[in-house]
């Protein structure tokens, strides 16, 4: 017998006769011996990746030991666990190079939510009732093995269907892996502010089908069309260390930002000339950019692809006259003209567009105009310029999850019995963060049997069959692969930080372990038995550093960083020229006089974070709201509707309406109104749910052209006021200390 | 003798918030939920201000990150009938839990609003109370807390160079806000070492102090934001 089990049974001993002896079984105190050894109150770090966005940022966790509550084969006890405390971004990782964004902080609060479902439940009640009742993990892997056996002998194998997001990851590739070899399509990706649009445009522009890195540091002059990319957008901690480079890292060469936007956002507040215009325009101005440069000749005309793209570009772009611009865009023809002489003085300068730009119907056109602009300043692939973080496609071995989410949405709930037979469903909420007009929910319901790897109930997951909830981050192997936010290669990638707090299981492991139960092995079958397994073999084939190997320096310092050599690509496909689309807005003008913007929130993004109290008390850059919903509306229009700041507004759309307070904001046009997205759960959590309104719920479900993606920006809506605020607006600002009630009015 | 300090350069700082979740995170600041946020209770011991210039379209926000500025001449101290409220040998504008009796005294005479009274026993529903710090009391209900400069991180770097028998490098101490920060606008160090980044950074031309006629000498300095246009 060695040391630890001698204690083991000690402390049975010990315990059992104080069990015997107390009445209140919820009161005992059972001390389990713990399974790692600690020295309590000295810090351990450990490499982490965070889950919160596809930025991938690596993290550093501070682990302590600490008196955890546990079950151990159904008796309750505490036992000294290391545990995270506290994340950091990880020094070295050159993503987050040591920063971290406030919902990376907060992230934390995902592995320690007192909602986290904490073992494997099958639904008892009606779907979306959240009626569940626990099963063991046998009993779960069992059911969705018998549905995917009956599936495969009844030869059946299309209609296994998998709804995941769009991150690369070794993670991703397993799921690709798993339905190729099973015989499923690929796996479908959704996001709400997807970057679809960006990325097809980049495949036109430069042949890269990939989001964009921005050289910051190295730039004298940004002009950014509608990207939130300080606070909510593409790479935020990576562009916010950039930026900082920009304004004050290198003595006295401080770098101009330009924001043009309807509203202005967190990024917007920051930049030296905040321009707004009328929305889905902004391609317009950028031609109008570009028309100056070139009938001024300040810059030499590049022959590139970029521009050959853009219908009139080898004319000089005759139709974008800056008189004309002002007619389209709403900004004066003479201040076009200086910005673009700016622009081309003060090079290396760049442009970026990303958010609501895009999410218009014609967001391609948008994004090609804005790219043919980078290409004129020479700011392609050159510093202080657009980059693309060489991307390690030469070890790509599954095929990627595919977009079009709305169309596989709407096919099922066109057939008459579903093409969808078992849908497994991961770290997605559709039935939210889709206009309430497509369906979702309907078409959730149509299919036989859905599983989801939630760790909370949310829209979605109250709709599944079976839930058989994942680790944490802090609890699994992560990886992730960013597109985006550094020159060089990445690949995060970290062992368990700690270990798991409930009887949860990773969903790759998970995976891995049914693909070995099922009675008709995959073709060709899975060849790790772990997810671990999968990921060292894969990070093994890396470049090695001056570090040591890649495999066990990626473990240390949450990833994999070098320079890569990508295969040669051919460029961009000759493409047909891309003539002007005006964007199309759904609503009658009259009938729906205001344009309507909704906008990721700054704590929630898509509002996969609502259920985050840190989030939900993080006071609004903009507003300083917290725990709420809000309408922004321009202080004339509020004036004008007699409206004033925290009564209740009614947002109508042609597909639905809604109602929430009003803040009234001088930083937004008058014909336009916006409204973070987050909020509005109707079952996410004690912190979420029931609280505030969902924009996404009265959108038009309209897509932009080329890509079928959402055009979440394409809505138009009228507006009234409903009545007084019943303290629904919570402003940390202005009314903390003076004036406690001072919103209610 | 350590005197520590703080620069926040607004030129950097984009009003993100991470330094505030951070701050929550190091120091077992508890949430209060909606309805007592609404009364004017949450608590954000560094809070991002927000100032609104000009109107549409010519318009502008400025954002300023604010916590206790760890004043030379502190308002709040002399008012303590209990001492809880004091002036630490390095600078610091401590406040001992156990002294406080909650008279609120010093949360009337500080002009910056940065110190908060726990009108509640915090509440963390279960297992949210593994996340706290154990380096960081946890303060009950009648009691004032506010900003400490991460003492704790301050307390354990000290301890640590002195058995290494090491004199602290500059950088060895960091606040929770200032190591979140993805923008480097906060910068926490020594301002008795002349060669700190942070005493480099308070002698710029753009140096403010908030509110510093006063009289108050906070050890917080602003850097203004730059503009073009």
């Amino acid at each position: 017998m060695d040391r630890r089990a001698f204690i083991k049974l000690t402390a049975i001993t010990g315990t059992s006769a104080t069990l015997a002896s107390c009445g209140h079984p919820e009161h005992q105190l059972i001390r389990f011996v713990p399974d790692e050894e600690l020295v309590p109150g000295i810090a351990e770090w450990k490499p982490s990746v965070c889950p919160a966005c596809a930025a991938g940022c690596g993290l550093n966790v501070r682990v302590m030991e600490a008196d955890v509550d546990v079950t151990r084969n159904g008796e309750r006890g505490v036992m000294k666990k290391g545990v995270a405390k506290k994340l950091e971004g990880h020094p070295l990782h050159p993503i987050s190079q040591g920063g971290l964004c406030p919902r990376g902080q907060a992230a934390i609060q995902i592995t320690y939510h007192p909602d986290r479902l904490t073992q494997p439940v099958k639904r008892r009640g009606a779907r979306g009732s959240g009626d569940f009742e626990p099963v063991s993990w046998d009993e779960a892997i069992a059911a969705l093995v018998g549905r995917l056996d009956a599936l495969a002998s009844a030869g059946d194998q299309k209609s296994l269907a998998f709804v995941t997001r769009r991150r690369d990851s070794r993670r991703a590739d397993l799921v690709g892996l798993f339905l190729a070899r099973y015989g499923a399509p690929p796996p479908i990706a959704f996001e709400l502010f997807d970057d679809d649009v960006l990325r097809r445009a980049n495949a036109l522009s430069f042949g890269r089908d990939q989001l964009p890195t921005f050289d910051l540091g190295r730039a004298r002059y940004v002009i950014a069309f509608g990207a939130d990319f300080l606070g909510t957008w593409n790479s935020p901690v990576a562009q916010s260390r950039a930026y900082h480079e920009m304004r004050q890292g290198r003595g006295g060469a401080r770098g101009k930002l330009v924001q043009v936007e309807s509203r202005m956002s967190q990024t917007g507040a920051n930049a030296d000339e905040w321009v707004p215009i009328r929305p889905g325009t902004e391609g317009v101005l950028a031609l109008g950019l570009a028309h100056v440069i070139l009938s001024e000749k300040l810059i030499p005309a590049p022959s590139g692809p970029a521009g050959a793209l853009i219908d009139g570009w080898s004319a000089g772009l005759p139709a974008y006259s800056p008189e004309e611009v002002e007619r389209q865009t709403g900004i004066k023809a003479a201040m076009v003209t200086r910005l673009a002489r700016e622009l081309a003085e003060r090079r290396p300068s760049l442009a970026i567009i990303g958010g609501a730009p895009l999410a218009q119907t014609n967001g391609l056109f948008q994004a090609v105009a804005v790219n043919a602009l980078n290409a004129l300043l020479g700011s392609v692939g050159q510093p202080g310029g657009v980059l693309f973080s060489p991307q390690l496609t030469m070890f790509g071995d599954a095929p990627p999850a595919r977009g079009g989410f709305a169309r596989f949405a709407s096919g099922i709930l066109s057939a008459s019995t579903s093409p969808v037979q078992l849908l497994l469903i991961d770290d997605v909420n559709p039935v939210f963060a889709t206009p309430r007009a497509s369906r979702v929910r309907d078409a959730l319901d149509k299919v036989p049997f859905v599983v989801s790897f939630a760790s909370f109930v949310d829209e979605t997951s109250a709709r599944a069959d079976l839930i058989l909830p994942d680790h944490s981050f802090l609890e699994s192997w992560v990886d992730a692969r960013p597109e985006s936010g550094a020159p060089i290669t990445v690949a995060s990638v970290a062992p368990p930080a700690m270990k798991p707090l409930h009887d949860t299981r990773s969903m790759p492991d998970v995976l891995l372990d049914v693909a070995k139960r099922l009675q008709k092995p995959l073709n060709p079958p899975l060849p790790w038995a772990t997810f671990d397994a999968m990921l060292a073999e894969w990070f093994a084939k890396l470049p090695a550093s001056a570090a040591g190997d890649a495999w066990g320096t990626a473990q240390k310092q949450a990833g994999w960083w070098g320079k890569v050599l990508e295969p040669k690509t051919a460029g961009p496909p000759p493409a047909r020229t891309i003539t002007q689309s005006a964007a199309q807005f759904d609503g009658d003008a009259t009938q729906f006089p205001f344009h309507f913007l909704p906008y990721p929130s700054a704590a929630f993004l898509d509002g996969s974070l609502a259920h985050l109290p840190w989030l939900q008390e993080l006071p609004d850059p903009v507003t300083s709201a917290m725990w709420s919903s809000w309408v922004e509306i321009n202080p004339r229009t509020a004036e004008r509707l007699q409206i004033a700041q925290g009564d209740l507004v009614e947002v109508r759309s042609a597909h639905g309406s809604l109602r929430a307070p009003a803040v009234v904001s001088p930083g937004i046009a008058p014909d336009v109104v916006a409204m973070p997205v987050g909020q509005g759960h109707e079952t996410f959590t004690r912190y979420a749910s029931g609280r505030g309104a969902n924009p996404v719920a009265i959108l038009a479900p309209v897509a932009e052209a080329a890509t079928d993606t959402l055009a979440w920006a394409a809505t138009r809506v009228t507006m009234s006021r409903a009545g007084d605020g019943r303290g629904e607006l919570i402003l940390f600002a202005g009314e903390m200390r003076e004036h406690p009630h001072g919103h209610e009015r | 003798m350590h005197r520590w300090g703080m620069a926040v350069d607004l030129d950097s700082c984009t009003g993100c918030g991470a330094c505030v979740t951070a701050c929550h995170a190091e120091n077992n600041i508890p949430t209060v939920g909606p309805d007592q946020a609404a009364r004017g209770r949450a608590m954000h011991w560094l809070r991002v201000e927000r100032y609104w210039e000009g109107e549409f379209p010519d318009v502008r926000l400025k954002f300023r990150p604010v916590m206790c500025q760890h004043c030379d001449a502190a308002p709040c101290e002399p008012v303590c009938p209990t001492y809880a409220s004091h002036h630490t040998e390095e600078g610091l504008n401590a406040q001992i839990y156990n002294r406080c009796i909650g008279t609120r005294y010093c949360a009337n005479a500080c002009p910056y609003n940065v110190r908060f009274f726990d009108f509640f026993n915090p509440i963390w529903e279960k297992p949210l109370d593994v996340q706290l710090n154990p380096d960081v009391s946890v303060r009950e209900v009648g009691v004032m807390e506010k900003c400490t400069f991460c003492i704790q991180r301050i307390n354990a770097a000290e301890i640590q160079a002195k058995a290494d028998k090491q004199a602290l490098k500059d950088g060895d101490v960091t606040t929770a806000c200032a190591q979140a920060c993805p923008a480097k606008a906060i910068v926490f160090g020594d301002l008795n070492d002349p060669a700190s980044e942070v005493s480099r950074l308070s002698r710029s031309p753009r140096g403010r102090k908030l509110l510093d006629d006063l009289g108050t000498l906070p050890k917080v300095t602003y850097l203004e934001r730059q503009s073009e246009a």
